[in-house]
């Protein structure tokens, strides 16, 4: 066997290895919310919303933390993707809209306790809009 | 305060066999066992060779078939993605935080080891060593990070162009 064909035959070995998956079809969603990390939205050591957390946000986005939509009820929809980008981990992409509200379409997968959103479009980005850095000021340092 | 805990890139094992609590509401100390997944991978059936190569969240599939993503490890503002790549698709052991909020459930890992060692867990703070590795040293690698520092640049800390904190009294 070639050597590119062993490479092939690896790569192709290491996703079988990890994908006995449970695929599922999930459900057509609209979200809207606020762009944040997870871990500070769940932590409670920090005030995590608005521009008083943007600088954090960022941080905790290109550290990898999964980053979620929270909606006005507080419930969180993490992202796993967003249109073609695949990419979860350290996107700046993704970073750069740290707590923007946007309204986004897409596919919902509710699994163990956990809502994953597949983003198929950003309908809408206003921006920051929730001004909290007055009453806050920058999370969690102060500067 | 459980914020921050891995501020030094110790890759050495150590005896540590239950999670330290950090304080964190619903949290709970323990230990899961699992082989290591690409997250959009096992839910969605979209897979990419070695898991996304760090590209990806990650998590645990638990023997009754249960998913648990892994969210944060122990270095701070970080993932644990460089403490887990090299285990996809393998059974390993993970010691940390399950976080049961209402929201949304998530586990936060502060050490790891293969499924059956008997070694020590291994202190999920890869992040730092990494970042050094590829930025140089750094106290706080977030505030030295070159990607974070051109966004801020960009919109401001507040994330707004022109909007400035006020001024500490």
């Amino acid at each position: 066997m070639s050597h590119w064909r062993s490479l092939a035959a690896a790569a192709l070995l290491s996703i079988l290895a990890a994908s006995s998956s449970v695929a599922q079809d999930g459900r057509r969603v609209s979200v809207t919310g606020e762009i944040s990390d997870t871990w500070c939205s769940i932590s409670g050591l920090m005030f995590a919303k608005g521009t008083a957390h943007h600088q954090c946000a960022v941080w905790c986005a290109l550290g990898g933390i999964p980053v979620s939509i929270r909606d006005a009820t507080g419930d969180l929809y993490l992202i796993l993707r967003i249109g073609d980008d695949e990419d979860s981990v350290a996107n700046p992409r993704i970073a750069r809209m740290a707590t923007h509200e946007v309204t986004v379409d897409g596919e919902l997968l509710e699994r163990d306790g956990v809502k994953y959103l597949l983003v198929d479009k950003i309908a809408d980005d206003k921006g920051i809009i929730t001004m909290t850095h007055d009453e806050y000021g920058i999370q969690p340092f102060g500067n | 305060m459980g914020f921050g805990i891995g501020t030094l890139a110790v890759l050495v094992p150590v005896a540590a066999p239950a999670a330290e609590p950090w304080g964190i509401p619903h949290e709970k100390p323990l230990v899961l066992k699992g082989r290591l997944v690409d997250a959009l991978c096992h839910l969605k059936g979209r897979c990419a060779p070695d898991c996304g190569a760090g590209k990806r969240q990650l998590g645990l599939v638990l023997a009754d078939g249960t998913f648990r993503l892994i969210a944060k490890g122990n270095v701070d503002f970080a993932a644990a993605i460089p403490d887990l790549i090299g285990f996809c698709g393998k059974a390993i052991e993970a010691d940390g935080l399950l976080i049961e909020n209402p929201a949304i459930t998530l586990f936060f890992v502060q050490g790891v080891r293969t499924e059956g060692n008997a070694e020590p867990f291994v202190p999920a703070e890869r992040f730092k060593a990494e970042w050094e590795a590829r930025n140089g040293k750094a106290e706080e690698w977030w505030r030295a990070d070159p990607q974070a520092n051109r966004i801020i640049a960009e919109d401001g800390p507040l994330g707004i162009k022109g909007l400035v904190p006020k001024p500490k009294p």
